[in-house]
C-alpha cells in the first residue's frame, strides 16, 4: 500500500469521522444532559435533510442551499422541542425512564420516517452540493463539497462548544446534566432545559442530514445507519466530556475506511460492532470516559 | 414461604382450556387460507414476544437482539434445510440449539453491563449478525436473502395443503409447548433466581443467586423457542429475509410485548392475536399503519402501563365483585329464614359509616341478672353465622350480636380502598353498637376479627373485655408476620384476591374444617367474599397502628383472653406465649383441645365452658382494678 492511498483512505475516514461528530455530538447532547438514549435521531437527520431539500431544491420551492439549511435547523429545533414533549416529558418521573424512552424514541422515530414517507414518497432525493469540483491537498485530492462540509463541522463544533461552556443557557444545561437536583434548586428551570437539549440536539441531526443528503441519496430511513454509526462513537467514546464523542468519531471514520479498504465494504460494519462490543465489555464508560461508581 | 400450586389447580385452567379448545376449533370456522395465515403468524409472534418476556419483564434484562435469535432460527433453518439437506423437522428444531447457542455469546459481553449498556450491546451485537449475515452472500445469499426454502411434511402430506391445515396445528402446538416452557420454567427455581435478581439484586446475590449465571440462563432459555419459531417461520413462508433484523420487526415485537403487559406469559400471548389482527385490519393503509402502531404504544406507556394483561386482571376484578355482589344481594332477602334459623335471632341491615351491613341480635335476655352483651366478629372470608353453637349457648345470659363484614356474608361490598381494613371494621363495629345500643359489650374476635377487636378496644371504646381466637397480637408488621404464623401455602391464601375451587376448598377447610352438610355455609362464605376485601386487607396491615393494640395487651387496661386451637394450622404458638400480656384470663394463652383454627366452632363445648368462665371473671374481677372505668 503507497503512502498516497494511504492519504486518500484517511481523507475518507477523516470526512466521515467529521459527519460522524455531528451526529454524535447530537446524540450526547440528549444523553448527557437527559441520561437516555434518543433512538429517533435517525428519523431527526432524515427529516432535516428532507425539509432542507423541499426549501432548497430547484425541483421544489428553489430558494438555494443556505434557506434551506436555516429552515432545517430551525423546524428540527422545533420537531425535537415536540418529540420531547410528547415521548419524554410524561414518563420523567417514572423509574424505568431509560428502557421507556427508548421506546417511546423507537416509536417516535417510526412515526416520523413514515411521516416522511407519507409527505416525499420513497423516490430517492439528493440535495444540491454547496460548491462543485475537487481540493487537492497535499497529493490528496477530495470533493470541494466534502471539503466544505468538513470545514463547517469544525466550525458548527467549535460553536456549540462556546456554547456549552461560554453561553448562560449552555452552562445551564451543562449544570442540570451535572446534577438535576442541586440545578432546580438554584432556580434553573430543568424541563425547560431539557426541552432546548432536545431542540439542539435534533437541530444538529438536522444539519447531519442536510450534510448526509449532499452526500447519499436521501430516504425516509436514511437515518438507520447514520443512528447505529453515532451510537458506535457515542460508546465508543463515552460522553465524559463534549470533546469525547467528537475524537471518537474520527477515530471510528478512519477505521471504518482503512476497515472498507482493508476487509472490504460488508465487512466494515461488523468490524465496527465488534469493537464496540470489545469497548463496551472492557470499558463501559468509553474510551474518554472516567469511571464513575453506580449503586 | 411459596405458593405455588400445579397448574391444573389454578384459576388459569379453565381459561386456558376454553381459549385452547377455541385455538383447535378455529379452523374449522376459518377455512380460507388467508384467516388461518393471520392465525399461524400471531402463533409465531406470540412465541417470540412471550419469550422476549422472560429476559425483559421477567428477567429485567432489556436484550434488543432477542429479534436476531429469531432471525437466526430462520437462517439455521434455511441453512440447514436448504443447502445442507438435513430434515426440515431436524432443522426446526436446530434452530433453537443454534439460538441458544448465540444468546450465550450474548450474554458475554452483557454479563457485566447493567441499564442503557444492555440496550446498547445487545443492538450492537444484533446489529454485527446481520452485518455477518449479509456479508457472507455465499451462504445466506446476502441482502436478498434465501428464497424456496423447503416446506414442512410427513410423508408426503404437504403442510401447506387444505388451506395451511398442518402449518395451523404446527404452530398451535408449539405455541402450546413454549407457553408450557415458560410457565414451568418461571416457577422453576431458575425463575425464582431470575425474578429475584430483577426485584432485588443485591439481596438476591447475598442470598447466593449468582448474577451472571443468572443472566446467562435467562438468555439461553428465552432463546431456545424463540429460535424453533423462527425454523417453524422459515419452513412456512419458505424464505429468509435480512428483514427480519429490522427496527421494524423488533417494534411489531415490542408493541405486542409491551401492549400485552410486560413481566406476564400470558400478555404477550394474547397481545400477539390482538396486535397480528388489528395489523392486518390496517394492512393497506401503508405508512399509516406503522404510525397507528406506534401511537398506540405511545398511548398505552402513558395510558395504560399495565397493558392488555392489566386490562383483564381488572375485568376479572369487575366480575369478581359483580357477582359476589349480587349474591350477597340475592341472599340477603331468599336465605335469610335459614340464616335467622342457624344464629336463633333476627337480622336486619344497619347503614354503617362503611355502607350497610347484616346484623343478628338476640335481644336483651329474659334472666334478670345484668350480663354485658357479647359482640362476635367473624373472621377473613367468612360470615356471623359461624358462632352458631355461641349464639345457642349464651342467649340467655346475654344479649348476643354478630354482624358480616362488609365484603362477606350479606352486607354489601363497599369501596375497597375505604372500608377493607382493620381500622374501617372497627368503626363498622363501633356503627353497630352505637346502633344497637349495646354498651360496653364483651368482644369476641375470630382471626381478622381478632384484630378489628382488639382495635376497637385500643381506639378507647369501652368494653368489658376481649377475646381472641386464632389471632396472634402484632407489634411491627410485616416484620412480626413472619414470626406471629406458620409460614404455609394456606396462609398466601388469606391475602389472595381471586380463588381457584380447590383454593376455595383449602381455604375453608384449613379456616372451618372439612365441608360438610353442616358447615358447607362456611364454605359457601368463602366463595361470596369480595376477592378486593382479602387483597386490600393485607396490604394495609402494614399501615396499621400496632403497637397501640400491644400496649394495651401489656398494660392490661382491658380483661382479655385468648382462647386458640391447639393445633391451630396458622398460629406459632411459641410466639404467642412469648408476648408479655398485662391481664391475660388463667395468665397465659389457652388452648382448645384440637380446636383448629375456629375453636369454637369445632369444639364447641370445650371453648363455651372455656369463654363462660372468661366472661364471668372479666365482669366479677377477683382482684379490683381491671375493669376499665
Amino acid at each position: 500500500m503507497s503512502f498516497e492511498t494511504l492519504l486518500f483512505v484517511a481523507a475518507g475516514g477523516i470526512v466521515l469521522g467529521g459527519l460522524y461528530a455531528l451526529m454524535a455530538t447530537g446524540l450526547a447532547v440528549v444523553w448527557t444532559t437527559l441520561g437516555i438514549f434518543n433512538f429517533a435521531h435517525g428519523a431527526f437527520i432524515a427529516a432535516g435533510a428532507y425539509i432542507a431539500w423541499q426549501i432548497s431544491s430547484t425541483e421544489a420551492f428553489g430558494l438555494g442551499y443556505f434557506a434551506g439549511a436555516a429552515v432545517s435547523v430551525a423546524a428540527m429545533f422545533v420537531i425535537g422541542v415536540i418529540t420531547y414533549a410528547l415521548l419524554v416529558r410524561p414518563f420523567e418521573r417514572q423509574p424505568n425512564l431509560v428502557l421507556l424512552s427508548v421506546i417511546t424514541t423507537l416509536a417516535g422515530a417510526t412515526i416520523l420516517e413514515s411521516l416522511l414517507d407519507i409527505l416525499w414518497g420513497a423516490r430517492s432525493k439528493q440535495i444540491a452540493r454547496v460548491v462543485e469540483g475537487d481540493v487537492s491537498l497535499a497529493g490528496v485530492t477530495i470533493s470541494a463539497n466534502e471539503a466544505v462540509l468538513l470545514a463547517l463541522v469544525v466550525v458548527i463544533l467549535i460553536g456549540l462548544g462556546l456554547f456549552l461552556r461560554r453561553a448562560p443557557a449552555g452552562r445551564a444545561m451543562r449544570a442540570v446534566a451535572q446534577n438535576r437536583e442541586a440545578a432546580q434548586l438554584m432556580g434553573l428551570d430543568v424541563p425547560k432545559l431539557y426541552a432546548i437539549a432536545f431542540g439542539l440536539s435534533a437541530a444538529l441531526a438536522g444539519l447531519a442530514g442536510l450534510f448526509i443528503g449532499s452526500i447519499r441519496f436521501m430516504t425516509p430511513t436514511m437515518g438507520t445507519d447514520p443512528l447505529l454509526k453515532a451510537l458506535i462513537v457515542v460508546i465508543f467514546g463515552g460522553v465524559a466530556r463534549f470533546t469525547s464523542p467528537i475524537f471518537a468519531a474520527f477515530i471510528v471514520g478512519l477505521i471504518e475506511a482503512f476497515a472498507t479498504f482493508y476487509v472490504g465494504l460488508y465487512w466494515a460494519p461488523a468490524v465496527l460492532f465488534a469493537i464496540m462490543i470489545a469497548v463496551l465489555i472492557v470499558k463501559p464508560e468509553g474510551l474518554f470516559g472516567k469511571y464513575e461508581k453506580t449503586v | 414461604m411459596r405458593y405455588d400450586p400445579p397448574f391444573r389447580k389454578t384459576t388459569g385452567l379453565i381459561p386456558t382450556l376454553i381459549a385452547l379448545s377455541v385455538l383447535a376449533l378455529l379452523p374449522f370456522v376459518f377455512t380460507d387460507s388467508y384467516s388461518r395465515h393471520i392465525l399461524i403468524l400471531a402463533f409465531v409472534f406470540a412465541i417470540v414476544a412471550s419469550n422476549w418476556d422472560l429476559s425483559l419483564g421477567f428477567g429485567g434484562l432489556f436484550n434488543f437482539a432477542h429479534v436476531a435469535l429469531f432471525a437466526i432460527g430462520v437462517y439455521t433453518y434455511g441453512i440447514l434445510a436448504k443447502t445442507l439437506d438435513v430434515s426440515p423437522w431436524l432443522a426446526m428444531p436446530a434452530g433453537g440449539l443454534v439460538a441458544m447457542v448465540v444468546a450465550a455469546l450474548i450474554a458475554l459481553p452483557v454479563l457485566r453491563l447493567s441499564g442503557i449498556y444492555v440496550i446498547l450491546v445487545t443492538i450492537a451485537f444484533s446489529q454485527l449478525v446481520y452485518q455477518i449475515v449479509i456479508s457472507q452472500s455465499d451462504f445466506t445469499g446476502g441482502t436478498s436473502g434465501m428464497v424456496l426454502l423447503p416446506a414442512l411434511d410427513i410423508d408426503g402430506y404437504r403442510f401447506v395443503k387444505n388451506n395451511r391445515l398442518g402449518y395451523y396445528y404446527t404452530g398451535l402446538v408449539l405455541l402450546i409447548a413454549s407457553t408450557a416452557f415458560l410457565y414451568t420454567f418461571t416457577r422453576s427455581r431458575y425463575g425464582r433466581a431470575i425474578i429475584a435478581m430483577r426485584d432485588n439484586k443485591y439481596y438476591a446475590m447475598a442470598r447466593g443467586v449468582s448474577e451472571a449465571r443468572t443472566r446467562l440462563v435467562t438468555l439461553m432459555a428465552s432463546a431456545l423457542f424463540t429460535g424453533i419459531a423462527g425454523g417453524f417461520y422459515g419452513s412456512y413462508v419458505r424464505v429468509a429475509s435480512p428483514d427480519a433484523f429490522g427496527l421494524g420487526f423488533l417494534t411489531l415485537l415490542l408493541s405486542i410485548l409491551l401492549l400485552g403487559g410486560a413481566g406476564t406469559i400470558w400478555g404477550p400471548v394474547v397481545a400477539a392475536f390482538v396486535i397480528t389482527v388489528f395489523s392486518e385490519a390496517i394492512g393497506d393503509l401503508g405508512p399509516w399503519r406503522n404510525i397507528l402502531i406506534a401511537l398506540m404504544i405511545v398511548l398505552v406507556l402513558v395510558f395504560y402501563p399495565g397493558g392488555l394483561w392489566a386490562a383483564i386482571q381488572e375485568g376479572r376484578e369487575i366480575l369478581n365483585t359483580a357477582i359476589s355482589g349480587l349474591k350477597a344481594r340475592i341472599r340477603r332477602g331468599r336465605e335469610k329464614a335459614a340464616r335467622e334459623a342457624r344464629l336463633g335471632a333476627r337480622e336486619r341491615m344497619i347503614e354503617t359509616r362503611h355502607g350497610p351491613v347484616a346484623v343478628s341480635d338476640t335481644g336483651a335476655p329474659k334472666s334478670a341478672d345484668p350480663a354485658p352483651p357479647v359482640l362476635m366478629i367473624h373472621g377473613n372470608s367468612s360470615c356471623k353465622e359461624v358462632f352458631t353453637h355461641q349464639f345457642a349457648a349464651f342467649r340467655d345470659r346475654h344479649r348476643m350480636i354478630a354482624f358480616d363484614l362488609p365484603g362477606h356474608g350479606v352486607s354489601a361490598n363497599a369501596d375497597p380502598e375505604k372500608t377493607y381494613n382493620v381500622q374501617a371494621y372497627a368503626e363498622v363495629a363501633e356503627d353497630v353498637l352505637d346502633t344497637l345500643g349495646a354498651e360496653a359489650p364483651i368482644v369476641f374476635g375470630w382471626s381478622l376479627g381478632g384484630y378489628v377487636a382488639l382495635e376497637l378496644a385500643a381506639r378507647g371504646r369501652p368494653v368489658s373485655g376481649v377475646a381472641i381466637s386464632g389471632t396472634p397480637p402484632l407489634a411491627v408488621a410485616p416484620d412480626d408476620i413472619g414470626a406471629a404464623y406458620d409460614a404455609t401455602s394456606h396462609f398466601i391464601l388469606a391475602g389472595k384476591q381471586f380463588y381457584a375451587p380447590n383454593e376455595t376448598r383449602a381455604f375453608a377447610t384449613s379456616t372451618a374444617g372439612p365441608k360438610t352438610a353442616e358447615s358447607a355455609f362456611l364454605h359457601e362464605a368463602v366463595t361470596r367474599t369480595d376477592g378486593r376485601a382479602r387483597f386490600y386487607m393485607i396490604t394495609k396491615l402494614m399501615v396499621m397502628n400496632w403497637p397501640r393494640q400491644m400496649r394495651m395487651l401489656r398494660e392490661g387496661t382491658v380483661p382479655f383472653a385468648i382462647l386458640n386451637g391447639s393445633d391451630d394450622p396458622f398460629l406459632n404458638h411459641a410466639y404467642i406465649a412469648s408476648l408479655a400480656y398485662g391481664a391475660i384470663w388463667t395468665g397465659k394463652p389457652n388452648d382448645i383441645e384440637a380446636g383448629g383454627h375456629a375453636p369454637f366452632y369445632a369444639r364447641p363445648e370445650a371453648f363455651n365452658e372455656a369463654f363462660a368462665s372468661f366472661i364471668a371473671e372479666a365482669c366479677h374481677p377477683p382482684v379490683a382494678g381491671q375493669r376499665p372505668e
